[in-house]
């Protein structure tokens, strides 16, 4: 390409987001239109994306992805004529076209276009749309489409539930060559794509404007405190009047100051769509590799999540779908002789909870054998058959989150659903968000995922210990109260506190950060109740001063290792205040009970 | 902001000034401090800035050589008492306590010395290499510097935090 250099890169840059947005909608639009191959306007979409590709990549003079996008167009151009009818064969073809075009933007946007040898799957595309294949429409085809359409209308489940096994696509040809292509080009272009994330992303002029607003008034307000300052200097104004008008001032300035905060953080919301829309596509190539028949039901994609979590949320979830496709859906013949549909169904839903996304994964699969769960767990050494028989069922599925609980020879035993999710719960912490499982053996599992709505901003309860204030995070609080006499016991060497009929464990923060007495008479007279998973743990600090939003900052250097401290936050004062982390301090508390045990 | 001594950021002048330095009279350009009694000088270009001492906040757990943390315009970062880190006695912060800002392997952070003295600027050729010393382990000084009368211990803070990496893998372990 001689005349690379006449290009802007700001113009190829472009291109990139605009077409790897459009791949990501085809992705879904594809699967879909598998479907429903008769939504008129969906083919159309479908074709004008990859008009827009071919087009811009004309103009740009990428050549090799003129030409796929053009034959990819041709079949499509055919099917909106009615000329042919959608086969597998022509999806299969589609897909991998779409792909092609995905490895050769990241090839761009890593460089530049490489050779490539394009030519079997132009052939292939021409052949799939030829119509005189048209008796080849694999039967299965329409039945598949048929029971998809069948899922989607309730009544027609049960009576398609008799004989549901002829809807499972017997011909897969390319499949698991297919599939194992996909997601190794998905995790090539997912990585470069995320990196662009990264650095740019779109935000909705709506949005802006309201910044722009609020930042024209915030202005206004400077000006305002700047007139006021000159005024009391030149003596025009009296203290009275500067004392009044100041207030008036600074309650303006925290309320534009507290919508700022709103307007800038929705500005890095985008919709969950961006994380789910790989998944009709994920579900579909899966499934059909492991000859199952699986819908997936995707609920709440407009909930709007951080930018951020976009790019922490894929791997966890893609992790949970693939591990509820690979073990928790069972064959069609398994699920009909169980007196289940033939046909499994995946639910992937978002949806807000007060300052919580709360995301759901969940499958009516084959579900979690608590039993065998135990018994690998004890075979691990990792709980004693004394400890076992007191366990609830909640708690035995808890090991699954162990790292090192499984690997991949005892996730077939378990029905497998130990492959790496600790990796999952861990990347769920980094976002401080908590993952909750829930198994029915024969009915299936539950995955939930609690996520902060924000990364950014922390709503904190600042409480004080002697001179030191320290922040514990909102969400973490359950209740606070004033301590009586006499709800403090000793436990085998623990301090406990019983509260409610309950008894929880009991940290006292003075002693526990060596924090030195003040001259004041403040002593842990109150108690701070944190939940942490599902254990709480009581916290005894003197005095609690108050609620407060809070930007919460990391540590610097030399100091990530002090695990009950999650971060600092800069006081009203200028100081620096720490963030504790309940799930640190609940962890030193058990450290501490086992270390007594040992010794 | 007027607590806050620029050093480093500003003015082409200093730079320029310390590089035609090196090249004719060879010239160090250093920032001196004085920690219990002695005279220590570093590198102008590694200080950021110097800043008047503040409300340490302290971190529990954390290595013993670090003070605690402050606020450096909405910028959290360590702060390390210099006095317990060469084993001195600890003072009470008076009026002349200096916090130092240098950047350390991309991380910012503070040393707390008792006084801030003066810029100076001392011939590369009177640095002489580190003799035995008393205190201060000498692994952490890259030469002694003359100057009139004085002499000017030449810290190497690159060291002394590569030093205290290991020292807080033990502190890790046990936390």
């Amino acid at each position: 390409m001689d005349n690379d250099f006449l290009l802007d890169p700001a113009m190829i840059q472009e291109f990139l987001v605009e077409s790897e947005e459009l791949l990501q909608r085809l992705d879904q639009d594809m699967v879909t239109l598998e479907a429903t191959p008769n939504d008129a306007e969906l083919l159309n979409r479908i074709f004008r994306a990859l008009h827009t590709i071919k087009g811009t990549s004309g103009f740009l003079n990428f050549e090799p992805i003129v030409r796929l996008s053009h034959r990819a167009e041709d079949v499509l151009n055919a099917l909106r004529r009615g000329e042919v009818r959608l086969t597998k064969r022509m999806m299969d073809a589609l897909l991998a076209a779409r792909d092609h075009l995905g490895r050769m933007l990241s090839d761009i946007r890593a460089g530049g276009l490489k050779q490539y040898s394009i030519d079997s799957l132009l052939a292939e595309l021409e052949a799939a749309q030829k119509p005189c294949e048209a008796p080849e429409p694999l039967h299965d085809t329409p039945t598949d489409q048929s029971a998809t359409k069948a899922a989607a209308e309730k009544s027609a489940v049960q009576e398609h539930a008799s004989s549901p096994v002829t809807t499972r696509p017997t011909e897969a040809p390319a499949s698991p060559a297919e599939a194992g292509n996909v997601s190794a080009d998905q995790k090539q272009s997912g990585k470069p794509s995320e990196n662009n994330s990264e650095q740019t992303m779109r935000v909705n002029v709506r949005k802006l404007d309201e910044l722009i607003n609020l930042i024209g008034e915030l202005v206004l307000e400077r000006n305002r405190l700047a007139q006021l300052s000159r005024d009391f200097s030149s003596g025009r104004l009296s203290s009275a009047g500067l004392a009044s008008a100041f207030s008036q001032s600074a309650a303006r300035l925290s309320f534009i100051t507290e919508e700022l905060q709103t307007a800038g953080l929705k500005t890095r919301m985008v919709p969950i769509d961006a994380v789910f829309r790989k998944f009709p596509r994920l579900v579909r190539d899966v499934a059909h590799s492991l000859q199952k028949a699986v819908e997936l039901e995707v609920r709440g994609q407009e909930t709007e999540i951080d930018k951020t979590m976009v790019e922490l949320l894929g791997d966890p979830l893609v992790h949970l779908v693939r591990n509820s496709l690979d073990h928790g859906i069972e064959m069609p013949e398994a699920r009909v002789s169980a007196g289940k549909p033939g046909q499994g169904t995946i639910r992937l839903e978002a949806r807000q909870e007060g300052d919580q996304i709360i995301i759901i994964v969940a499958d009516d699969g084959a579900g979690i054998n608590p039993d065998r769960v135990l018994h690998k767990a004890m075979e691990k050494g990792l709980v004693t058959a004394d400890r076992a028989r007191q366990l609830s069922s909640r708690e035995i599925l808890d090991f699954i989150f162990l790292p090192g609980f499984s690997t991949a020879e005892r996730v077939n035993d378990l029905s497998g659903r130990g492959v790496g999710m600790d990796v999952v719960r861990s990347n769920l912490k980094r976002m401080n968000g908590t993952i909750q499982l829930d198994s029915v053996p024969g009915k299936g599992t539950t995955i939930w995922l609690r996520l902060p709505l924000t990364l950014a901003i922390l709503p904190v309860l600042l409480v004080q210990v002697s001179d030191e204030a320290y922040a514990l995070p909102l969400r973490a609080v359950l209740e606070t109260s004033r301590i009586r006499t006499g709800e403090v016991h000793q436990v085998e060497g623990n301090e406990v506190l019983r509260l409610h009929g309950e008894t929880l464990p009991l940290l006292r923060l003075r002693r526990m950060f060596a924090v030195q007495a003040s001259d004041g008479e403040l002593t842990e007279e109150k108690v701070v109740v944190l939940l942490v998973g599902e254990k709480r743990v009581a916290l005894l600090v003197d005095r609690l001063i108050g609620q407060e939003s809070t930007v919460i900052k990391p540590l610097g250097a030399h100091l990530h290792q002090c695990s009950s401290v999650a971060g600092a936050t800069i006081g009203g004062d200028g100081r620096v205040r720490l963030v504790l982390d309940p799930a640190g301090l609940l962890a030193s508390v058990e450290g501490h009970a086992r270390q007594e045990v040992v010794q | 902001m007027e607590t806050q001594t620029k050093v480093n950021e500003a003015p082409a002048g200093a730079v320029s000034l310390h590089d035609s330095g090196q090249g004719h009279g060879d010239l160090l350009q250093l920032v001196s401090f004085h920690i219990g009694g002695e005279e220590f000088g570093l590198d102008i270009l590694r200080v950021q800035e110097i800043i008047r001492i503040q409300a340490l906040t302290r971190v529990p757990n954390s290595p013993d050589f670090v003070d605690g943390v402050i606020n450096l315009r909405g910028k959290v970062i360590p702060v390390i008492g210099l006095r317990k880190r060469f084993g001195l006695e600890e003072l009470a912060h008076d009026k002349q306590t200096r916090i130092v800002v240098v950047e350390v392997k991309g991380n910012v952070l503070g040393f707390i010395v008792d006084s801030v003295s003066e810029v100076l600027r001392i011939p590369r050729d009177t640095v002489e290499p580190p003799p035995r010393l008393g205190k201060v382990e000498r692994e952490y000084v890259s030469g002694v510097g003359k100057l009139d009368n004085r002499l000017l211990i030449l810290l190497d803070v690159d060291r002394l935090m590569s030093d205290s990496e290991e020292l807080i893998s033990p502190q890790a372990a046990r936390a």
